[in-house]
């Protein structure tokens, strides 16, 4: 990375938002296929993360919203627009964003603690018996206390996605950029998840980046939903969800939880059908 | 009892069952020992040739193991440069892939002509021929790495060799056992195939000696030390298996493709 400020984080752009964590700026993604045909994943999408939000990102399959967060994690490149990182131009993957898979990706031969230490061990953070405590408080955080020394196999998928993203917490990222991350567990497991990750956010500050198919879950846990139209995606829609915190399952009772849900499954219905 | 020691009764007594039933047949019908010998026959000229056996027995293991190292380091080596260094995928791959496709016992005479009746043309020709299952198994193995895991390692800036030591490696470990198994029973394959072509010692040279003596008991007695020595390889390596990849699970060596 270039040493001095980068100062194409435009004039235009920072004025408008010094407190944006995240800024994506008319980012598209296409993607050329085998016969070379060019396929449009994303289309220019203009979007501002602040600190300290959690945002969800919903939308019909195929529109563009892994791949939205595959930018901003820097694991694809734009094919135009700019994101910017604190105001920087971001090149790459970075220390500062942890992710969570939609499957757990724990290494089979590792047991559970040295798992979460993997990002310590890569990135070279020291001294390790500091991370390592970090990374046992972690693990009692997500409710795996005492599995420390299990293999991965041995543990439910609940608490293997629990295991991965104590992993995505060990190394001081700020943002969690999450992809479905509770997309493959059943209902129940995902409802215990989902309280404990707004938990673990209120506990730890970061900001999050919810991608989810789940119009309840995104509500349930969001400050603002991102709806996104069908692909080729951009954004449809932001919805400031503006239910009192903390937030408990009692919340889905509620008419104004009931009305978000409404207003965004309308959103997401497709055209032909809302015009019916 | 636990469940193993029953399995391993049951293996026993069906062996105890199936050389008590050939003993008798062969008494009953009266059939000479220099045709088909009895067990009891093959257990005499075990005990009375041992000294014999023992050199030669040791002389066709040694060979082998020598046989197998020499093909396990470079196959592995070699597979692992083919499946990440794309210049090597290029000009290695196309070329081993040619020579894998000769027969290479076929090529036995000519490297006893090279390097003589002793060890080192057993050595040479077990190497080449253990090699390929080794080289394949591991390009294979590293081929195969989940993606998911690489972008992991990727999410967290990791270098290419970071990527290698803690994800391809030990993620291709099941395919170099897998590799290793098939390598070792080819080794000693070609190692007897030598030793019959031309050697002073050894199993198969110990085998053609019998054979032309008509001495039947003595060679199954060798085929029988034989077939133990590769099922000893056999569990070898399952519990070398169980040991490593405890984390994977399930008893059988995964991933192996023969060729």
């Amino acid at each position: 990375m270039p040493d001095g400020p980068i100062l194409d984080g435009s004039a235009a752009g920072r004025s408008e938002t010094a407190s944006a964590l995240l800024q994506l700026v008319r980012v598209a993604k296409t993607y050329r296929t085998l016969r070379d045909a060019a396929v449009v994943a994303l289309s220019p999408t203009t979007l501002e993360i602040r600190p300290g939000e959690f945002v969800s990102i919903v939308g019909p399959s195929g529109c563009g919203k892994t791949t939205l967060l595959n930018l901003m994690a820097g694991m694809i490149r734009p094919s135009a627009g700019r994101i910017l990182f604190r105001g920087r131009n971001t090149d790459g993957p970075s220390t500062e964003v942890g992710l969570v898979f939609q499957r757990p990706v724990l290494l089979p031969w590792r047991r559970v603690l040295d798992n979460v230490l993997l990002p310590v061990e890569v990135i070279g953070l020291r001294p390790r018996a500091a991370y390592a405590d970090k990374a046992r408080t972690l693990l009692g955080m997500v409710g795996l206390a005492g599995f420390e020394d299990a293999y991965p196999r041995e543990l439910s998928g609940g608490m293997q996605q629990r295991a991965a993203i104590a992993r995505a917490l060990v190394y001081d990222s700020s943002v969690l950029l999450m992809d479905e991350p509770f997309a493959a567990l059943d209902a129940m497991t995902r409802e215990e998840l989902n309280l404990e990750l707004l938990r673990i956010w209120q506990a730890t500050g970061r900001t999050i980046i919810f991608v989810t198919h789940n119009i309840a879950e995104a509500v349930l846990l969001s400050d603002r939903v991102v709806v996104m139209t069908p692909r080729p995606g951009q954004v449809k829609a932001v919805i400031e969800v503006d239910l009192a915190r903390p937030r408990s399952m009692a919340l889905l009772g509620e008419p104004r939880f009931g009305q978000l849900a409404q207003q965004i499954r309308a959103l997401l219905r497709p055209p032909a059908q809302a015009a019916a | 009892m636990s469940p193993r020691a029953t399995d391993a009764a049951y293996a026993i007594a069906t062996f105890v069952v199936v050389l008590a039933v050939w003993e008798a047949v062969l008494r009953l019908l009266g059939v000479a020992s220099f045709f088909i010998p009895a067990p009891s026959d093959i257990a005499v000229s075990l005990v009375r040739g041992r000294a014999l056996y023992a050199s030669n027995y040791l002389a066709t293991l040694g060979s082998t193991l020598a046989a197998f190292a020499f093909a396990f380091i470079p196959g592995v080596v070699l597979g692992t440069l083919v499946a990440e260094v794309r210049f090597a995928e290029r000009t290695l791959y196309p070329l081993l892939v040619a020579l894998q496709s000769m027969p290479r016992i076929a090529l036995a005479p000519i490297i006893i002509v090279w390097f003589g009746f002793g060890p080192e043309s057993k050595i040479v020709l077990g190497a080449i021929s253990a090699f390929f299952p080794v080289f394949l198994n591991t390009v294979h193995g590293m081929a195969t790495t989940d993606p998911e895991q690489l972008a992991l390692m990727r999410s967290l800036r990791a270098t290419k060799l970071q990527a290698f030591w803690k994800v391809k490696l030990p993620g291709a470990l099941p395919f170099l056992l897998a590799g290793a198994n098939i390598g070792i029973i080819f080794a000693i394959l070609a190692v007897i195939v030598g030793e019959f072509l031309g050697a002073n010692r050894g199993m198969g040279f110990l085998i053609v000696n019998e054979s032309s003596q008509l001495d039947t008991p003595s060679v199954f007695a060798s085929v029988l030390l034989l077939s133990a020595t590769g099922l000893c390889f056999h569990y070898g390596l399952q519990a070398l298996r169980r040991r490593l990849l405890f984390w994977a699970g399930g008893d059988e060596v995964a991933g192996s493709s023969l060729q």
